[in-house]
């Protein structure tokens, strides 16, 4: 018996697996005790934890101590001469006209920033060695006194050689058993000091937060009889056990939206597809993310908060369109969908919670293609003629219909989420053609088919219960360990031997990384070696094939023209260049698959009648078939598709069928 | 409203379409280009153009490169029109006396044709590590503009004749110190033209061309109407404003630079009348980097953000500047740091709309670039360092100023000290820091300005600068103190030998070079300070030199 439980900021999920068959709670969340949300959905679930054998769980506890500010107080140690790395940051700024910049705020204070004499070279020779005596007078007359949760330590190029780092760690653990300490080396082996710190800090910032929750929660499981595996979900979409997450609790910062692309990944495969493009559109935005050979695209580095965390993380990109978007036009008249959102208070004007501005789910109900009792499986019922309301100003200033501007809203906001979509395909050198379509997230499915459209995508994959997907994705999930380092290795037959011993060393280290844990079967690994052109300053990630990574056996030739290809499809230029290419840095994972899982099934088809309903839809006015979902195997559209969750729009000219994965493919005619 | 027959929703999709497809080009170029200027400055500007030359969106990267692919693109079209322009050639210049910004900012045009009809132009711009001239990377020392590198004037090549192995390319490699990496960065300017070009010719096959014709048209009138929607709301009036260099780098003394801002309804004038003299040496203005700070400051100071600067902006702003004078320079004058008075012209126009709208405005930054470079040559190779410091910003109503910042008409990155250890065995950076008590004091209180230490690792390494305000200090508003001035100086044993603001230097081994740059200056009297600001800035050591 399995569970997979993921809390949101609005919802707690839970899937549970017993004896074959899968199970769905949806309870609404507990944000000041996230954990408590998540036992409701387990006691509600009605599972004996007794006989339970492994819980997955998400949350967004890490996240939310940053963004609130609630995590540790911390002081750092950095090498001489570099107590303002984090104050200085990257020196450019993000909004270049803004008079009134202001910087995004680092975790640790200046005062609390200090520094010790070492110096380590980027060969790793020591420059300056560590000064021992000063550093102590610095630990004994400043951190000792002074009220500190935990320590950061970064030091300039310990990515290659971390040992002033260790020794600094050791002296203090010697002095202050009591506080944790955060070496830049543990939780980072890349080069770039600003992220590196910036990653550390972090780290260490969330970890006692981290810590605690997971202390208390897995106390109420053991209280409740629980004996079998607790993991975590990472933001590479990969599990951990919880052990290890308390080592290193940054990993799991952007833990629910893998956890639904790995939902996604797993419901297209029961239907036989592997290479997708996944969009998830909620409330406040849409994530959109590229899966090749049913793996999702990674990225090293993410920011939260406007600050660096250099981690593996699914490469999904973001756009402020969502449900609760706000319709508006601008002062030169141009018609605009957010950034700004209504999101789920006051929300929306047609759910009658207070809002009052026009939103992409209001330009839905005045369409049609959103019906008032289609939410929640009708249990609440929307407000059409306070949607229509809504949109009353902006159709004066326009000068056109109600129902015009709601269409031309939609268009709007489906093409900021094709732009979504080519920057993560077209831009990267990937023809969108060649996926399916994964929507899920309440308001994707309504608008699927038409960015399917205009990307020239002919399958629209969409799964029963796509509300529980990422719960679903925690329990589908693998085991996962990741190991990045910088080294920089020209490609010539001298290198590629240094280049072959360091994929060899670390795709051992991330085998007894996982094996520590006991999880010892046979693992995937996957290699990534981030590569330029010399001279060049930013890298850009080449695949090895995975048969190739564990041998290491790939030629210098093979390894140029791999580089030489990535980079021809992102840059248009690459094979003629014909300069040397270097690696700069290192990423090397292994992944053990969980144990297989049915397919997320939909609910038996309900008796509700078919029928018609008038709806306008891209400029046409149109009679379209209205049904719960299940209710037909196969039709054409137009055609509205509702289940508990999310309605489903089909257009005119696309073909949707059932298949025996439960999953309503959708296709287009010619 | 609508100037043209598009539908609000085709108008919308299009026209964000042309923006993205701009932003990509940039994005791309910075992201494959091995000149450091480029890359880490962000030194570079890519646009999208109507058949007529006219920009319709432009990659927004630098503030400085605002509406000078519009002036650079007219004398191109001199020298070969737009209507008898074939598919496979492009326009090329850097003549910073024909519309161009400095020697090393290249513009390349490319056509962008659709069922053999020219439909746009892409075109990109880039500041080259080394185009030639009297020294690598930067020749403080040229007294006129061909010292600065070779000069492209505006002219049309074939690209497969031309380019690619073709003699055009062939002159240029051989005319340039680091031949790779230049001819890369070319490559690159290319590649980001045909994406652009292939998103345009992907818009037209969608739409039609005469409809993304339209679309390009309404978003000029767009941009249009949101200038005249901002500017409507400003106080008409004429308004002054004057700043001043420290001098031309030879001892000039203080060369004025003086702004008559005229407000009128939803247009706005500049006119730089007064300003004085072009000088000697590098620190002149080709009129086009003029017209690119004085945009960037009136976006900055009185316009949403998010407006697409394109040609509908140039029909709203009007500036001028005498022929001769330090921002509109006679040919054949160098103009290498034409940022330095391209920084001063953008704090006279501040000045003057202070008077306008107060509360808007910010006092003097450090608002120059202090350039750095360290070079050295070593087995016939050269081995160049540059990078562009700021400094911190001026204080305004409501927010002190950034510390430790890029300057307001450019946005660099630095190099990380690890990067640095990494590519440069002939330095090693030991300390970089903020410079406390360099903001001016205020009810806001100046950005912090910031040092770099070099500890030199080799002989014959040859350094070259220019910067400003190490004599006059960016000055308050309101009430508000002067930040710091900026300082350089090198420590040889004990011995302390300054440098000045302009120049070039031999450095030995063991050598410590030191750049400090300037802070901003404060906003308001001091004395209404928010006592937990000032509290927070003095436990964190901000207010005082250690």
């Amino acid at each position: 018996m399995r569970i997979g439980v993921e809390v949101g900021g609005t919802f707690t999920d839970l899937v549970f697996e017993q004896d074959g068959r899968l199970g769905v709670v949806k309870v609404p969340s507990t944000p000041s005790e996230p954990d408590r949300g998540a036992l409701n959905a387990i006691d509600r679930s009605g599972v004996d934890l007794t006989d339970l054998q492994d819980l997955v769980h998400g949350s967004t506890v890490a996240t939310n101590a940053i963004l609130e500010r609630k995590g540790a107080r911390l002081c750092l140690l950095v090498t001489s001469g570099t107590r303002d790395v984090l104050f200085l940051q990257r020196h450019n700024r993000r909004r270049i006209y803004d008079l009134h910049y202001a910087k995004p705020e680092p975790l640790v204070r200046r005062a609390d920033t200090f520094e010790i004499r070492e110096r380590i070279a980027a060969d790793g020779s020591v420059v300056v060695a560590l000064d021992e005596q000063a550093a102590l007078t610095t630990i004994d007359k400043h951190i000792a006194q002074g009220g500190y949760d935990a320590i950061a330590i970064c030091f300039l190029n310990s990515y290659v050689n971390p040992k002033h780092e260790e020794t600094v760690a050791t002296m203090l653990r010697a002095r202050l058993p009591d506080l944790p300490i955060t070496c830049s080396a543990d939780v980072n082996r890349e080069f770039r000091e600003y992220e590196r710190m910036s990653t550390t800090v972090l780290s260490a910032y969330v970890q006692p937060v981290v810590s605690t929750y997971l202390d208390r929660f897995v106390e109420a499981l053991n209280e409740r009889g629980y004996r079998g595996s607790f993991s975590i979900m990472q933001s590479n979409g990969g599990r951990i056990p919880a052990q290890a997450m308390s080592k290193n609790a940054i990993s799991a910062l952007f833990s629910g939206p893998a956890a639904g692309v790995v939902g996604a990944i797993a419901a297209a495969r029961a239907s036989g597809y592997s290479d997708l493009i996944t969009l998830d559109m909620g409330g406040t935005s849409t994530d959109v993310c590229l899966v090749e050979n049913g793996k999702p695209t990674l990225t090293g580095m993410v920011e939260i908060d406007g600050l660096p965390v250099k981690t593996s993380v699914i490469d999904m990109v973001t756009v402020g369109a969502g449900g609760g978007s706000i319709v508006w036009v601008d002062d030169g008249d141009m018609l605009r969908v957010g950034p700004q959102s209504a999101g789920a208070d006051p929300g929306p004007a047609g759910y009658g919670r207070g809002g009052v501005l026009p939103t992409i789910t209001d330009a839905h109900l005045v369409r049609g293609t959103l019906q008032a009792d289609a939410l929640l499986g009708g249990e609440m019922h929307a407000d059409l003629a306070a949607a229509r309301t809504s949109f009353a100003t902006l159709a004066a200033q326009l000068g056109l219909s109600i129902e015009a501007v709601a269409d031309s809203a939609i268009r709007v906001a489906e093409a900021n989420i094709v732009r979504a979509i080519q920057r993560i395909s077209t831009e990267r050198g990937r023809d969108p053609r060649l996926y399916a379509l994964v929507p899920f997230g309440g308001a994707g499915p309504m608008v699927a088919a038409r960015l399917a459209q205009e990307l020239g995508i002919n399958t629209v994959i969409t799964p029963a219960n796509a509300g529980v997907l990422s719960a679903y994705g925690l329990l589908v999930s693998d085991y996962v360990h990741f190991e990045t380092l910088t080294r920089r290795l020209t490609v010539t037959e001298q290198g590629l031997q240094d280049i072959r011993h360091t994929i060899a060393d670390m795709s051992t280290k991330v085998q007894q990384g996982l094996a520590q844990f006991g999880l010892t079967a046979q693992a995937r690994l996957d290699v990534v070696l981030e590569m330029r052109y010399v001279g060049q300053a930013f890298e850009i990630p080449v695949a090895l094939p995975s048969d190739k990574a564990m041998a290491a056996h790939i030629s210098a030739s093979e390894l140029i023209t791999a580089f030489e290809d990535a980079h021809q499809r992102v840059f248009e230029f690459g094979h003629s260049a014909g300069g040397q290419c270097e690696v700069v840095s290192f990423r090397v994972s292994a992944a053990i698959p969980a144990a297989a899982l049915p397919a997320l099934s939909a609910p038996p088809a309900s008796s509700v009648p078919i029928t018609q309903v008038d709806i306008l839809e891209h400029g046409e006015p149109q009679v379209c078939m209205r049904q719960k979902r299940g209710a037909l195997q196969s039709f054409d559209g137009p055609a509205l598709v509702e289940d508990f969750t999310s309605t489903l729009f089909v257009p005119a000219g696309w073909h949707a069928q059932l298949d025996a994965a439960d999953n309503l493919i959708l296709r287009k005619g010619d | 409203m609508q100037s043209n027959q598009l539908s609000v929703a085709d108008q919308a999709v299009i026209g964000n379409a042309l923006i993205a497809a701009a932003a990509e080009m940039g994005a791309k170029l910075i992201r494959s280009a091995h000149s450091p200027i480029v890359r880490e400055a962000s030194d570079c500007a890519a646009a999208v153009l109507d058949a007529n030359g006219a920009v319709v969106s432009q990659a927004e990267l630098i503030p400085l490169q605002l509406g000078s692919i519009t002036h650079t693109f007219g004398p191109c079209a001199q020298a070969k029109p737009p209507s008898e322009i074939e598919e496979d050639e492009f326009y090329i210049t850097n003549h910073p006396f024909h519309g161009g910004q400095h020697v090393p900012d290249v513009f390349i045009y490319t056509p962008v044709f659709f069922d053999g009809q020219l439909v746009a132009f892409t075109a990109s711009v880039a500041h080259h590590i080394d185009l030639g001239g009297g020294a690598p990377g930067l020749n403080p020392d040229a007294t006129d503009v061909h010292q600065e590198g070779i000069l492209f004037p505006p002219s049309c090549y074939s690209y497969t004749r031309d380019w690619n192995g073709g003699n055009f390319e062939r002159f240029v490699r051989a005319n340039v110190r680091m031949p790779d990496a230049t001819i890369g960065d070319f490559n690159a300017q290319f590649a980001a033209n045909s994406i652009g070009a292939a998103r345009v010719r992907e818009l037209c096959e969608k739409f039609s061309a005469a409809t993304v014709a339209q679309a390009m048209a309404g978003l000029q009138d767009y941009s249009e109407r949101r200038m005249r929607s901002a500017l409507s709301a400003v106080p008409d009036g004429v308004y002054l404003g004057e700043d001043w260099l420290d001098d031309d780098g030879a001892g000039s003394g203080p060369v004025a630079i003086r702004a008559r801002v005229t407000i009128d309804g939803s247009a706005i004038a500049v006119d730089f009348e007064g300003t004085d003299s072009q000088v000697k040496t590098n620190l002149n203005c080709p009129f086009a980097s003029t017209v690119g700070a004085t945009a960037a400051c009136i976006k900055s100071v009185l316009t949403s953000p998010d407006i697409p600067y394109n040609g509908g902006c140039d029909r709203v702003l009007q500036v001028t500047a005498p022929f001769g004078s330090i921002l509109n320079p006679r040919p054949p004058a160098p103009v290498r740091a034409r940022l330095i008075p391209s920084y001063r012209a953008f704090n006279a126009v501040m000045k003057a709309l202070a008077k306008a709208v107060p509360d808007r405005v910010i006092a003097d930054g450090f608002d120059t670039t202090m350039s750095t470079c360290l070079s050295h040559l070593k087995d016939g190779r050269y081995n160049i360092y540059l990078e562009i410091f700021g400094g911190g910003y001026g204080a305004g109503k409501g927010s002190d100023g950034c510390d430790g910042v890029d300057s307001p008409l450019s946005n660099c990155s630095n190099i990380p000290i690890e990067a640095m250890d990494m590519s440069y065995d002939f330095f090693r950076v030991m300390d970089y820091s903020l410079r406390p008590g360099s903001g001016g004091a205020g009810e806001y209180r100046g950005g912090l300005g910031f040092q770099r230490v070099y500890e030199i690792l080799s002989d014959d390494v040859t350094f070259a600068t220019y910067g400003d305000r190490f004599e006059l200090q960016p000055q308050g508003l309101f009430g508000g103190a002067s930040g710091e001035g900026a300082e350089a100086y090198v420590m040889r044993g004990n011995e302390r030998i300054a440098l000045r603001s302009k120049q070039s230097f031999k450095l030995q081994k063991g050598d410590r070079l030191v750049m400090r740059t300037g802070g901003g200056a404060g906003y308001g009297d001091a004395a209404n300070r928010n006592p937990c600001r000032a509290e927070r800035d003095r436990e964190d050591g901000l207010l005082e030199a250690s």
